[in-house]
């Protein structure tokens, strides 16, 4: 997914509130700018990602915890 | 006459007291001073566990202008918060429904979980950067509001310095041990409101009293006389009434909701409708039970909130159905004949010579206990605003 489709889908994915998607799709944008390097923009997307995950009740939160909490980012929360 | 003088004649004994003077009930300064040294500083009603049914569901009750969120945790337990971000004070949750991971405030997106515990602040570091030294998750949880369920009512104690629930109504927990066991809401037809341009208060007075019964409910005359009923009055805790010729509704061919367990014969016709103080009005028989919690909505209007429960669930007996719409019908019929009298004392207030009123003796016995204890409760928040 190009970042232009990406920042298309997220934005449909804010329009219609769908927090399983927005947190998959920030998770996408975070995975491709920690391979490009930037960190800060991963964290950024990560978070994102991370309380979209936790909202809805998504397994994945635990791992975007980890990942975040890994960078010094997040406090290791107790699941 | 200073405003103790009037609590004075209140808190005299029935045969000579007054009732409460005209501004308890259109005066919005004195209904200000209730709202925290009555509603507040007790334990108050919010509403009804059913409504929120399952771990996870969360409902928004405003209360007196308090925003509150009533939530069942994972384990079950239901506990009631102020409805109210930490970070900037955004309501929280803006409608009744299922939390399926974690309380999310709109704004900033700090999360809370559903036992209150804040659990992530987003970049509350920066970009990315999701905590922060002077940001501690363990200091900035919801605030809990002192909760206690009980007949599937949601009580709450606000001012947090009331004696516990169980302390405080040991006796009306006492008198109605035989009644501690499952209730089962009857289902969305069993439940109702109806707004009334009332003082809250005067919602209490009519239903601890059965003076009226014969006057106001002419259908209850042909079974359940006046002399039938009998005056509950336990100073400083509740007030009501009971009746001893309770009789069964009966559907076609018979059929009675079924009883609830080991009751003993004192409830065979017995039944009884007792006002917990301050706004919850309760009401217990042999094979059915209500709760009505009294919402003050400002000085002359009042929201009353009705659910009607049951031994058995509407699942265990789907042929009963039918019945218990209809006994549905019939207390709301019932709860509708008081409106006029509520509403016309309210408007009856307003005429600036009533001395708040004389008590017959005999029959006013529970509702003078009651202007007893609001008059107490406002007498030792003066005294000791004044001390």
């Amino acid at each position: 997914m190009t970042r232009d489709e990406l920042e298309k889908a997220l934005l449909a994915a804010h329009a219609s509130g769908t927090g399983r998607d927005l947190s998959r799709l920030y998770t996408l944008a975070g995975d491709q700018a920690e391979g490009a390097g930037r960190i800060d923009a991963a964290c950024f997307y990560l978070t994102q990602a991370f309380v979209y995950a936790l909202e809805c009740g998504l397994p994945e939160a635990a791992e975007l915890n980890r990942r975040l909490a890994d960078k010094g980012r997040a406090h290791l929360l107790d699941w | 006459m200073n405003k103790h003088d009037k609590l004075a004649a209140v808190m005299a004994p029935v045969s000579t007291a007054n009732g409460l003077p005209n501004e308890h009930y259109i005066d919005p300064s004195v209904f200000q001073e209730e709202k925290h040294a009555v509603l507040f500083a007790n334990w108050a009603g919010i509403g009804f566990g059913k409504d929120v049914p399952e771990p996870g569901y969360a409902k928004p009750v405003e209360f007196l202008g308090m925003p509150l969120v009533m939530v069942r945790d994972t384990t079950g337990e239901l506990g009631v918060f102020q409805n109210t971000c930490r970070h900037r004070g955004m309501i929280l949750v803006e409608k009744p429904g299922k939390i399926r991971g974690a309380i999310r405030c709109p704004y900033h997106s700090w999360c809370y979980g559903l036992d209150g515990r804040l659990v992530s602040t987003p970049h509350v570091g920066g970009p990315g950067q999701n905590k922060h030294d002077d940001i501690r998750l363990d200091e900035l949880g919801l605030v809990r509001i002192r909760s206690y369920v009980w007949r599937d009512v949601v009580f709450v104690n606000i001012g947090g310095g009331a004696p516990d629930f169980e302390e405080v109504h040991a006796g009306l927990l006492q008198r109605w041990t035989e009644f501690d066991q499952p209730l089962h809401s009857g289902g969305a037809a069993s439940g109702f409101k109806l707004e009334v341009k009332t003082n809250w208060k005067l919602a209490v007075e009519n239903y601890c009293e059965s003076y009226h019964l014969p006057w106001v409910h002419p259908g209850l005359n042909s079974y359940s006389r006046l002399e039938d009923h009998y005056n509950i009055e336990e100073p400083g805790q509740y007030s009501g009434q009971g009746t001893l010729v309770y009789r069964q509704l009966q559907g076609d061919g018979g059929a009675v909701f079924p009883d609830f367990g080991g009751l003993s014969s004192q409830w065979d016709e017995g039944g009884e409708y007792v006002a917990i103080y301050p706004n919850v009005l309760l009401g217990v028989q042999r094979d059915h039970a209500f709760a009505i919690v009294l919402e003050p909505v400002d000085c002359e209007h009042t929201v009353e909130h009705i659910e009607l429960y049951y031994a058995k669930t509407s699942a265990e007996t789907p042929e009963l159905e039918d019945l218990r719409n209809e006994n549905a019908k019939l207390w709301q019929t019932v709860f509708e004949e008081d409106v006029f009298v509520v509403e016309g004392m309210q408007r009856g207030r307003h005429g600036m010579l009533f001395d708040g009123g004389r008590f017959s003796p005999a029959m006013d016995g529970p509702t003078h206990c009651f202007h007893h204890w609001v008059a107490s409760q406002l007498d030792k928040a003066r005294t000791a605003e004044t001390a």
